[in-house]
């Protein structure tokens, strides 16, 4: 069951000088659960087509259908309430909050969408203790390393419960190591939980983890393989 | 606690240096505001204190004919049932009746116009505590059993040559020849023996009036005892001086009852006015204030526009945004104007018990009536007040941080490099 349903996509960036097409006409429909890497070349419209599915960005025309819900037809209010229920985001550059706890960061969420406390607590040491960070609790950011921050930032993505998980080039600052820890532990989430993944990126050693391969050229889907 | 109340808290103390500059010149302001307040309310109080207890008492009332012409025969009409009713009210603390009339003093050396006031000593000094502002070596107050006597001002023995000028020794037990007019019109003489000196905080005061024993007036005059100018009233309470007035007015149409603050204007507005006084000095330091804090919290933003970017992205809303950033910068002004006012009060304190002495430019504040040594001191209403200010600053000074926040879009603030 397809839980995005993109159709007919298209992103136009209406700059002063020249009018530059991101997104040309893209169909597409991601099923719960999958593992899927969006790949391609810098500008090749990788992370606008992520923004637009996340609903950061709005198309110039098609439709995004999550969960029978057009996200392209919402109020900006709605939206982010959506956004809050509904997707989870990993960023590049982990973007936690830094005066926050590993376990505050994770709980975050959780308390924008003012649930319970003792759910909060429960859930937020259950999704730590996944991550393999029960013993980074109450750190800091800056008491972590780039991997364990990145792990927190899947953490916070999946507290919320969200229908999938969007991570734009997560593992873009972080060395092998950290990487295949990061990539195992989103894997394992992904079997274990049954949480789809999105993530763009160029990284080899991501593109071959993932299940379903989208390659994206001057913004149309040039490839869309499926692993066995 | 709410997250973002704790976030908010967190986020002051992350540039530590820069928010301590803010927050040392809130401090340094708040504390200026606070103890000049504490200042201008010393000088306030002890300026109706002198009003009350010296120069006025709470309440005064005449024969309404007196008030337009200070004429010896306008006495108070109906003493008898007036004097039973002030004895009666529990509201009030005593009063004192009085003869008063203007006269010209003179000595062999010296002459000067006064105010001449007929008291009897044992009902003035609950009225008035101008018998505690005796000077050193300058005699003592009026005694009903030493007739003759004058309670006089330093400055009037000045004027009358009753004090060597070299020696600063006042001439205790000097002649000095009363002339005004009697009942008749009639030319009368009369002469006092300097018994007291006496000098407050207001000069015009202490250059007008002069006191003798009410008995020795009215034989010279002559006077019978219910022929009386004035009757001066002090009240247990201040808070009942409208009640208490309107009450005598009411009861008796042929009295004009006047509380200090008509028979002393200035201090009469001082006193309805001076907070609000206050209340704008702190908000003229506080606007001040807001640009500095206004532009901390803007670099603030600027600085953290990935994570307000992520925040937005993530799902928090508008509302909560401008609800961190408000909180963020009251939290900043809130740390700074809580240690100023701490420090100001500490200051008011201090110099309330210990005193700030102005004695080089005492002539000039005595003038105005206002004492050279002041203590300063400030109601406990005035912090309410003031802290609610400095809440009303931190809102303002968060709006325009906060509206630059709200116009960043996630997808840009998130590509930028902070």
């Amino acid at each position: 069951m397809s839980v995005i349903e993109i159709r007919d996509l298209v992103k136009i960036y209406d700059g002063s000088a020249v009018e530059v097409t991101a997104i040309d006409n893209v169909n597409l429909n991601i099923d719960a659960g999958e593992f899927t890497a969006i790949v391609g070349p810098s500008g090749s419209g990788k992370t606008t087509l992520l923004n637009m599915i996340g609903g950061l960005d709005s198309p110039t025309s098609g439709s995004i259908i999550i969960d029978s819900v057009d996200i392209t037809r919402l109020k900006s209010k709605q939206l982010i309430d959506f956004r809050l229920n509904n997707i989870g985001f990993v960023f590049q550059s982990y973007n936690l909050i830094p005066v926050l706890t590993a376990a505050e960061n994770t709980s975050f969420v959780m308390e924008l969408q003012k649930r319970e406390k003792s759910l909060i607590n429960e859930r937020t040491k259950s999704i730590l203790t996944d991550v393999g960070l029960s013993a980074k609790m109450n750190s800091r950011p800056n008491q972590m390393s780039g991997g364990e921050q990145q792990r927190v930032a899947v953490a916070r993505a999946m507290a919320s419960g969200p229908k999938f998980i969007i991570a734009d080039e997560p593992t873009a600052n972080l060395d092998t190591k950290n990487t295949e820890k990061l990539l195992d532990m989103m894997e394992e989430m992904n079997e274990k939980r049954g949480i789809t993944f999105i993530f763009s990126t160029h990284d080899q050693r991501v593109i071959s983890k993932a299940h379903r391969i989208i390659v994206l050229e001057d913004g149309r889907i040039i490839k869309d393989e499926k692993k066995q | 606690m709410d997250r973002i109340l704790s976030v908010s808290w967190k986020n002051v103390w992350r540039n530590k240096k820069r928010s301590l500059i803010v927050i040392t010149a809130v401090m340094l302001g708040t504390a200026a505001g606070v103890f000049t307040s504490g200042l201008m309310n010393g000088w306030v109080d002890q300026r109706i204190r002198s009003v009350i207890n010296i120069e006025q008492s709470h309440i005064k009332l005449y024969n309404p004919d007196f008030l337009k012409n200070e004429e010896l025969t306008n006495y108070i009409k109906g003493v008898a049932p007036l004097e039973k009713y002030l004895k009666v009210n529990n509201k009030i603390k005593g009063f004192s009746k009085r003869i008063k009339i203007m006269a010209m003093a003179a000595t062999s050396r010296g002459n000067t116009g006064l105010m001449l006031l007929g008291v009897n000593p044992d009902e003035e000094m609950v009225v008035s505590e101008l018998y505690k502002d005796i000077v050193p070596d300058g005699g003592q107050y009026l005694d009903n059993n030493k007739p003759g006597g004058i309670f006089i001002s330093d400055k009037t023995a000045e004027t009358l040559h009753t004090k060597n000028k070299e020696t600063g020794k006042y001439k205790l037990r000097s002649k000095i020849v009363f002339t005004f007019t009697g009942k008749e019109g009639e030319m009368i003489s009369q002469s006092y023996r300097v018994c007291g000196i006496f000098k407050t905080s207001n000069t015009a005061f202490d250059q007008m009036c002069a006191f003798v024993l009410d008995k020795d007036l009215r034989s010279a005059i002559p006077l019978n005892e219910n022929e009386i100018h004035e009757i001066a009233v002090i009240l247990n309470d201040n808070s009942d001086l409208s009640s208490v007035k309107d009450d005598i007015n009411k009861r008796f149409p042929n009295i004009s009852a006047l509380d200090w603050k008509e028979l002393a204007p200035d201090a009469g507005m001082m006193s309805e006015y001076m907070y609000i006084y206050y209340m704008i000095i702190m908000g003229f330091i506080l606007f001040a204030l807001a640009f500095g804090i206004i532009n901390t919290m803007l670099m603030a933003i600027l600085e953290r526009g990935k994570e307000i970017g992520m925040l937005m992205a993530i799902g928090m809303n508008r509302s909560k945004v401008f609800k961190m950033i408000m909180l963020e910068t009251v939290f900043l002004t809130m740390v700074g104007a809580m240690v100023g006012m701490a420090v100001g009060w500490l200051l008011i304190t201090i110099t309330g018990k210990t005193g700030i002495d102005f004695s080089s430019v005492e002539e000039g504040f005595e003038a105005i009536g206002w004492s050279s040594v002041v203590y300063p001191n400030i109601p406990a209403g005035f912090f309410f007040g003031v802290t609610l200010m400095v809440v009303l600053t931190g809102i303002a000074a968060s709006l325009l941080p906060a509206r630059k926040a709200l116009k960043m879009n996630p997808v840009e603030a998130l590509r930028t490099d902070n």
